[in-house]
């Protein structure tokens, strides 16, 4: 077998055009990678300015009430994922701004593609880009005549005649080609591994990535070869692979992407807040004083603290009632966006069946998951930011109820030492171990694709293919 | 003599067509056999089935013994075969094409030994490291013979392997495959020139709609004698 890979490179290095091509491919994914780094680490610039500003801000705030501040509240700027370079994923059609206040939570804002035309219509320039489109095509036809041409120029009968079994022709062609492919992948990941951290983690991710782009090239190659072997001429083996190419990378994930929506439905926007709306109105108005759960609530700590009035307390009710507003409201949202997050992961769970009848999706699916770009981690973060925003409304709450104020007293405040003594937000994005759960189908499904090609080419290639 | 090509009762058909009708024949060590017959007449089929690419509906053919149905892949290391057309790697040299087929049937010569095999089927050394996309068709049927010989063949099959080759060439062709039944090689040449059916081998047998019609040593005829038979059995 190893003769006959070595005399297939012979061809391929032999071949001026497939010089060049390769020359431009290595230099298109070294600039690609090294834009996106540039790219990468210009942005991550900019929101750790930007976090650090809005820390600044919030160290010199002047003194006030801790409710104020609430109002005031903080930001958090979603970091980029180290790999974001290779795979942009969701990134640039979600936010990566979020403002975290009391009473409310807000929706991540500002994304990259709201403020870029080009990025809105035609996506960003990464070296996934190239990896999952472009490279598979020069696989395709690199592959799709490796069989045909021996059978047209007879030399397919000289070679079996030599003592190679068809099968193990086209498998050694098939892994001539792949090795091709997986050179350019690696030289991808070696440029991206050298020019950035060397975090474990992030070598733990490529690892990944490198299993799931040569699982990817293995099917492609070993389907182009297949088809070439069994289909008449050049031109069948090409119109078949290319059909397939397209009816994977184009056709299938929009059908089943139409489709996984229509199955598990999200809310519109309006509905969703509509919701959210009605549900809080039934909690405590912490700016209403007439409000009749108020009254429940005030009574109750009467009670406890055995007074009369609320002036007697020797906390500031304010405070309770903001902080017991804003646990309602908590519930409120866990609810609604609980379900909107169930059913995302039901539309990703469904979708990434597809991975069966379809190869290409669980690549997609794998790509931005490793890289950190996809919906399971921009979910992590809003959920961090949401958590962070808990922390630093009931902080803020209950040094209004217990920092020494009376009810009623809104001209008290704090001064900066305190706001300085509350932690900042900071994230760190989820390691991958910990998420892998969430793509075993997608390493199934190529696995399941792997195994399967190599048995039809086992199963189904014989001399017959030969005349 | 031993007979090491052996073709017994072999029937072959393609749906409604029968491309092989009981035939018959046998080739002997240092023996050149041509098949003589017009396009369609069964002299691919007959090949095909001795490389056990095709398997006969009945009968048998065996090569050294070794039936080509159910012994294929061990028949097959004792056969040499070329075709109409030697089509070889193109962006290889033709030193670099005996090397590579060589190597497959775990065969691992020198250069100087490659270099003797080439020599010896007649290549020029000059044409030894040059790329094949530069060679006649001669010159690639000599590398196709060549690879033959480096992989020790003693039963050599050719489908049509003059045709297309100016005089000369043909003319050392005949040549070479002459020196090899010397050697004691057994050869079945299938073609439809008769000239040079007449001037390389030892017997001759017509083929016509699949069966062997007539069967001949080429020392009881001429060149003229053996076309008018030719014509007859073609024409009846």
């Amino acid at each position: 077998m190893i003769n006959i890979i070595l005399n297939e490179w012979k061809m391929f290095v032999r071949n001026r055009v497939f010089i060049y091509l390769t020359i431009f491919f290595v230099l298109s994914l070294s600039l690609v990678v090294w834009m996106g780094i540039i790219q990468n680490s210009t942005q991550q610039e900019y929101r750790t300015k930007a976090q650090k500003h809005v820390r600044k801000q919030w160290d010199n705030l002047e003194a006030m009430n801790p409710h104020r501040a609430a109002h005031y509240g903080s930001y958090a700027f979603k970091p980029n994922n180290l790999l974001n370079s290779m795979d942009g994923g969701i990134n640039d059609i979600t936010g990566n701004v979020i403002q975290l206040e009391g009473h409310v939570q807000n929706e991540i804002v500002y994304s990259e593609a709201s403020q870029s035309l080009s990025i809105s219509k035609f996506g960003k320039l990464k070296s996934s880009l190239l990896l999952q489109y472009v490279i598979p095509l020069f696989l395709i036809f690199l592959a799709y005549g490796s069989i045909s041409n021996e059978k047209e120029t007879q030399r397919l009968k000289l070679l079996i005649f030599q003592g190679i079994s068809i099968t193990r022709l086209i498998f050694a062609k098939s892994l001539s080609i792949w090795i091709y492919g997986l050179s350019l992948l690696l030289i991808t990941i070696f440029i991206q591994s050298m020019l950035i951290s060397s975090d474990p983690e992030v070598f733990r991710r490529l690892t990944l990535l490198i299993f799931s782009y040569g699982s990817y090239y293995y099917i492609i190659t070993s389907l182009a070869t297949y088809f070439s072997a069994r289909l008449k001429n050049n031109t069948s083996a090409l119109s078949a692979i290319l059909a397939t190419w397209i009816l994977w990378t184009i056709f299938l994930p929009k059908i089943w992407g139409n489709a996984v929506e229509k199955i598990h439905p999200l809310p519109s926007r309006m509905a969703f807040k509509a919701a959210m709306k009605e549900e809080r109105s039934k909690g405590i108005d912490g700016h209403n004083p007439t409000d009749k759960r108020r009254e429940e609530l005030k009574n109750k700590y009467l009670t406890e603290y055995k007074v009369d009035s609320l002036q007697q307390l020797p906390i500031n009710f304010d405070g309770i009632v903001m902080q017991e507003d804003e646990e309602y409201g908590n519930l409120v949202w866990d609810k609604h966006f609980g379900s909107n997050y169930n059913i995302l992961q039901n539309q990703k769970g469904l979708y990434q069946v597809s991975g069966l009848l379809n190869p290409f999706a669980s690549l997609q699916s794998a790509s931005m998951g490793f890289c950190g770009t996809d919906m399971i981690h921009h979910l992590d973060f809003l959920k961090k930011a949401e958590d962070y925003r808990r922390v630093l409304i009931k902080g803020l709450n209950d040094k209004h109820a217990y920092g020494g104020s009376k009810t009623g007293d809104w001209g008290w405040t704090v001064d900066s030492t305190f706001f300085r003594s509350v932690q900042g937000f900071s994230y760190n994005a989820p390691k991958i171990n910990d998420q892998i759960n969430h793509y075993l189908i997608d390493i199934l499904c190529l696995l399941w694709w792997v195994l399967l090609i190599t048995f039809m080419i086992k199963l189904n290639t014989n001399k017959k293919i030969i005349l | 003599m031993k007979n090491v090509i052996s073709v017994q009762n072999i029937t072959k058909s393609f749906k409604d067509l029968t491309a092989i009708n009981e035939l018959s024949l046998e080739v002997s060590t240092g023996e050149i056999y041509g098949l003589l017959g017009s396009n369609g007449a069964g002299k691919s089929t007959t090949i095909n089935i001795l490389l056990g690419f095709l398997k006969p509906d009945s009968g048998n053919a065996s090569i050294n013994g070794i039936d080509t149905t159910s012994g294929y892949n061990d028949a097959r290391k004792h056969i040499g075969y070329i075709s109409e057309n030697v089509n070889l790697y193109p962006y290889l040299s033709g030193i670099e094409n005996l090397d590579y087929f060589s190597k497959l049937t775990g065969k691992n010569y020198s250069y100087k030994k490659l270099e003797e095999f080439l020599n010896k089927c007649g290549l020029d050394d000059s044409a030894h490291h040059r790329r094949t996309e530069t060679y006649s068709k001669g010159m690639r049927q000599k590398v196709g013979i060549a690879i033959a010989l480096a992989k020790e063949a003693k039963v050599y099959l050719l489908d049509e392997p003059a045709s297309g080759l100016d005089p000369l060439a043909s003319n050392e062709l005949s040549g070479l495959l002459r020196k090899l039944s010397s050697d004691g090689a057994a050869i079945l040449m299938a073609s439809h020139d008769i000239f040079r059916v007449r001037e390389t081998c030892n017997r001759i047998g017509i083929i016509k709609n699949g069966a062997l019609v007539k069967e001949m040593d080429t020392s009881d005829v001429s060149t003229n004698e053996l076309e008018n038979i030719y014509i007859d059995y073609m024409q009846n």
